[in-house]
């Protein structure tokens, strides 16, 4: 009994702490059960021999020990696809914020080698943190047994809705894409054109609105934006209530269903006319000194100017590849819809 | 232990698992301590290792489909399970399902 005895010890270490007197008591009841059935059939009390034989036939402490450990897994098979299309998605993202902010900063800095072997460098680091961190979310959300609600588009690749072997996940992106929008959905767009627009009519008089609590720093920096901004302000607000009047009168004659690829492509060229106001700045001076003869920070001034330029520089290149590749699409679809008319 | 046997006992065992839920609660309609269960099930040739049948008799508990009561019996305590009123309802879902892939196999045999 001594060696069951250790042998259930030895058990109970591996066990989770609050269900360790519990499992012990059953597994003890169990295997002396076991033991005496082996006893009578013998006639006789086992020899230590046969003892020791007998429970290293029962399996090794930590194993036995871990068939009681609730989750055997860090991300299980039922959050697993979410994870890897959520990693596949944060590492793709990841890589290219980190591509835009580096060209940026390495731009903005004046070009060098250097500079530039060092940030691909740094890039497989990045990259590893970001999993690191995605993992971690998945964890936690295992171990709290948190279920994730299917995005649609994925639940397509994942769930019930999938057409077994007929569409790719690609596909099924566009048909989502192509779905018609609900009158619910439309009206939302409504609602929400409405609050952005009231948000950006009250940033000049509340800048933490935009800002947050960075908004104090307006105050305190020897720095002031430069008259630009008013302009390209203004644009951003005609944009916004564009758009809003679009959804309206979209909503009042009933053509909320369709995909609207010419409106998206309007908003984007649409989009280009304030990000060519300031970079159309002159001097390039976005950013001014509130009192202009202070030489002291006129070396930070011209370092400051130049990187918010290069990023709007980014940014519009951004833009506009953007409306290339949709109008080349577009333009491609027109000519196969001319074609298959023939 | 060459490709194809070890093929072979990890497709028995994907096999088996379903089954040994099934034959636990099949013979858990009458209550039954771990190691009685055991002896029952082997006798009916279901053997399974006690390594396998103890945390699963846990799982089944905690998922609602056991009850358990210590007691004791033979001058020990002892935990006995049996099938609870939710486990009974899916033991008979799962009969059925078990019945339905059976004639399907025998079918296309």
């Amino acid at each position: 009994m001594e060696l069951l005895d250790r042998y259930l010890q030895a058990i109970r270490r591996h066990l989770p702490w609050r269900r360790q007197d519990d499992i012990i008591a059953e597994l003890r009841a169990n295997l002396e059960a076991q033991l005496e059935d082996k006893q009578t059939e013998l006639g006789r009390k086992l020899t230590d021999a046969e003892m020791e034989a007998w429970v290293k036939q029962l399996g090794s402490p930590l194993q036995v020990a871990a068939r009681y450990q609730p989750q055997q897994y860090l991300i299980g098979p039922a959050l697993f696809p979410t994870y890897r299309f959520v990693l596949r998605l944060a590492f793709g993202w990841c890589a290219v914020i980190y591509t835009i902010a580096k060209t940026v900063e390495i731009v903005a800095n004046g070009l060098s080698l250097e500079a530039w072997v060092g940030a691909l460098a740094q890039l497989p680091w990045v990259l590893f943190i970001n999993a690191a961190v995605v993992t971690l979310i998945f964890a936690i959300l295992e171990r709290s047994g948190v279920k994730l609600p299917e995005p649609s588009a994925q639940g397509a690749a994942m769930g019930t809705d999938w057409p077994q072997g007929v569409v790719s996940p690609f596909d099924a992106r566009l048909d989502e894409r192509k779905k018609p929008k609900t009158y619910a959905q439309a009206v939302i767009e409504v609602i929400a054109g409405w609050i952005v627009l009231g948000w950006l009519l009250l940033v000049p008089h509340y800048p933490f609105l935009l800002m947050g609590p960075g908004a104090i720093y307006l105050k305190v920096t020897p720095f002031q934006l430069a008259p630009v901004w008013w302009t390209f302000y203004w644009c951003v607000v005609v944009l916004s209530a564009l758009e809003l009047a679009w959804h309206i009168v979209d909503l009042l004659r009933d053509r909320w269903q369709g995909p609207h690829r010419v409106q998206h492509l309007v908003k984007l060229v649409l989009g280009l006319v304030p990000l060519l106001v300031v970079l159309a700045a002159p001097g390039r001076a976005l950013v001014v000194l509130k009192n202009p003869t202070d030489a002291a920070h006129v070396a930070l001034l011209a370092q400051i100017n130049n990187g918010i330029y290069r990023g709007f520089e980014v940014i519009a290149a951004i833009v506009f590849l953007q409306l290339v590749w949709m109008a080349g699409r577009m333009s491609l679809e027109a000519y196969r819809r001319r074609l298959a008319a023939q | 232990m060459t490709l194809a046997e070890n093929l072979f006992e990890n497709l028995r065992l994907e096999l088996r698992r379903g089954c040994l839920t099934l034959a636990v609660l099949a013979q858990l309609r009458q209550e039954h301590y771990g190691y009685t269960l055991r002896k029952a099930l082997a006798a009916r040739g279901m053997e399974i290792d006690e390594n396998t049948l103890y945390p699963l008799l846990r799982r089944l508990e905690a998922q609602g489909l056991l009850t358990s009561e210590w007691r004791e019996e033979d001058k020990r305590n002892k935990r006995f399970y049996r099938l609870s009123t939710d486990g009974k309802e899916i033991f008979t879902r799962l009969l059925k399902e078990w019945n339905d892939i059976n004639t399907a196999i025998t079918n296309l045999l």
